[in-house]
């Protein structure tokens, strides 16, 4: 589990703190969203998980993050990276191999995974991912959305109880950014791994994930089940939060007295509605 | 404005990137590149600045062979927006970062002053602040900022909203529709199906190095096949139009856009009441 109590942080570089008076706790299992615009602190709460705040990002801390018991304060980073697992939003900056196999085996190896382990999960985090043809290419020959797989792919090949990305379909096109989050919900449903996802895109997030929570300006202004905070489209849309176009139509079938039921997630349920509508 | 010509590209000597390409992107137009991942989009994007050349084929810039022009006079009169802005910045201050795009475009230093304002304010940058302590998505801001400080003829743009939250990107977006009102020429790879219904006017589809669709924005968008094949969604209004009417519904074809669709809706509505 994961608990924040009135934890603040501002960086040794900002004018102001990037987090205010966080009180999160994330259970073991969950699958949570982080939304919110640029500089509202999602990755500076990403970084308090994995304990890159204040280790690598020094500034002033106040309250507390717990993993699974462990301050992250007085935990040491490589601790808590066999326990939560990273991506990052510049997977450049994140690759440390020549080749895509190499990479997956890097973090494996220190990690002491059992050598008759390794190709089993090797295989598994490449083919969850939909790159088992890029297993022996050179990482600099990727186009930007595959390398953001084979980030991906070298953390879930590790199975950290928890991970944490930011941002990780930012480069992928559709279908790959779905096959992303369905790797997500398999492991958060076969392993039970907690998932923390930063995302723009909130139609995709909102068809994967359990709860949202919406940072504005360092402070969490939304949190609960999915469902819950989409009630709440009129404000997501005032701070400019990209509301998935089904549920702007629901609102306006709503404001138009023609429907009463809850917001839809995806198309299917955009479809259930409007038939809902015109029975 | 550019013409492709059987245009064939490769990385390696083995083996083809982008394979016997011919098309045109009309003067004043919104393209928008779209595709899978390693289609070849972004590989595209340089041949069209020039950055790489082709491989057989050529390709004109206003009649120009592209091979042919000085890399100078095709930096005048094209920005590029490279995808991860941090290949791109390479000066300590955002003013320091315009600058150095101006300085080697723009003669007069009036007009250079005149042009750096009116992207400072128009993207709300702060020439002050030094880009590597800024936002992902306030760098792409810069990124963008200095690939058209100086109103190039074409604008190229390799996924420009990547980073950015959705306000940031319809800020940005309008801005490079404001340009392009004015005349600037703008090719765009882009994933997001809902900007590229909003912006652009001209969509080719491309999967492992060729074109598959080349037409209209909601022609290509309202067109399952042309998407489907190429790891592509409809934006959610379309796809949901065309669930409807694969059930049957009459009335919503060609709806695009939430307003038009609850429209519809009512209007269905009230048959079914009646």
């Amino acid at each position: 589990m994961i608990q924040m109590k009135e934890f603040t942080f501002q960086y040794d570089t900002g004018k102001k703190p990037a987090l205010k008076n966080i009180d999160l706790e994330i259970h073991d299992g969950d699958f949570v969203g982080i939304i919110g615009n640029s500089g509202a602190g999602k990755s500076t709460l990403t970084y308090a998980i994995n304990g890159i705040v204040p280790h690598y990002y020094p500034g002033d801390f106040y309250g507390s993050v717990l993993v699974d018991g462990m301050d992250t304060v007085d935990t040491a980073p490589e601790q808590l990276a066999v326990k939560v697992g990273s991506v990052f939003q510049d997977v450049d900056a994140q690759m440390v191999a020549t080749y895509v196999e190499d990479e997956l085996l890097f973090g494996m190896e220190n990690f002491g995974v059992p050598k008759d382990e390794i190709e089993a999960r090797l295989t598994e985090a490449l083919q969850k991912t939909g790159i088992p043809d890029l297993r022996f290419r050179e990482i600099d020959s990727l186009s930007g959305g595959q390398k953001q797989k084979v980030a991906v792919a070298a953390i879930i090949a590790l199975r950290p109880d928890i991970i944490v990305l930011d941002e990780p379909t930012g480069e992928l096109d559709p279908e790959s950014s779905d096959q992303i989050f369905q790797m997500l919900k398999f492991l958060n449903e076969t392993y039970g791994t907690t998932i923390i996802v930063v995302e723009q895109k909130v139609g995709l997030l909102c068809g994967y994930a359990k709860r949202l929570v919406l940072l504005e300006q360092g402070e969490i202004i939304l949190e609960g089940p999915v469902r819950e905070v989409l009630k709440n489209a009129d404000r997501m849309e005032e701070i400019g939060i990209h509301v998935p176009r089904v549920v702007s139509l629901y609102k306006e079938l709503v404001q138009r007295d023609l429907f009463r039921g809850e917001a839809p997630i995806g198309l299917e349920e955009a479809e259930t509605m409007v038939r809902e509508v015109l029975s | 404005m550019i013409r492709f010509e059987k245009v064939s590209f490769s990385y390696m000597e083995e083996g083809s990137t982008l394979q016997d390409l011919s098309f045109t992107i009309e003067k004043g137009s919104i393209t928008a590149l779209v595709g899978a991942n390693g289609a070849g989009k972004t590989t595209l994007a340089k041949l069209i600045r020039g950055l790489i050349h082709p491989t057989a084929g050529r390709i004109l810039f206003e009649e120009e062979d592209i091979s042919k022009c000085k890399a100078s006079t095709l930096a005048a009169r094209m920005g590029y927006l490279f995808q991860n802005p941090d290949r791109q910045i390479c000066k300590n201050t955002v003013g320091e970062e315009l600058d150095f795009t101006l300085e080697r475009t723009v003669q007069d230093p009036i007009e250079r002053q005149r042009l750096k304002d009116d992207v400072l304010n128009a993207l709300q940058l702060d020439p002050a602040d030094e880009p590597f302590l800024l936002s992902r998505g306030e760098r792409q801001k810069v990124a963008l900022a200095s690939a058209l400080v100086h109103r190039p003829q074409l604008l190229i743009l390799d996924e420009p909203t990547t980073g950015l939250d959705y306000k940031e990107c319809t800020q940005i977006m309008e801005y490079v529709q404001a340009l392009n009102r004015q005349g600037v020429t703008v090719v765009m790879v882009c994933h997001d199906m809902e900007i590229v219904l909003d912006y652009a006017d001209h969509v080719i589809v491309m999967h492992s190095g060729k074109i598959t669709a080349d037409g209209k924005t909601r022609q290509i968008l309202q067109d399952p096949t042309a998407l489907t094949s190429s790891a592509l969604l409809p934006p959610q209004i379309i796809g949901l139009a065309a669930r409807l009417m694969a059930d049957g519904y009459s009335g919503f074809e060609g709806i695009c856009t939430v307003d038009a669709m609850a429209t519809q809706i009512e209007a269905a509505r009230k048959a079914v009441t009646a």
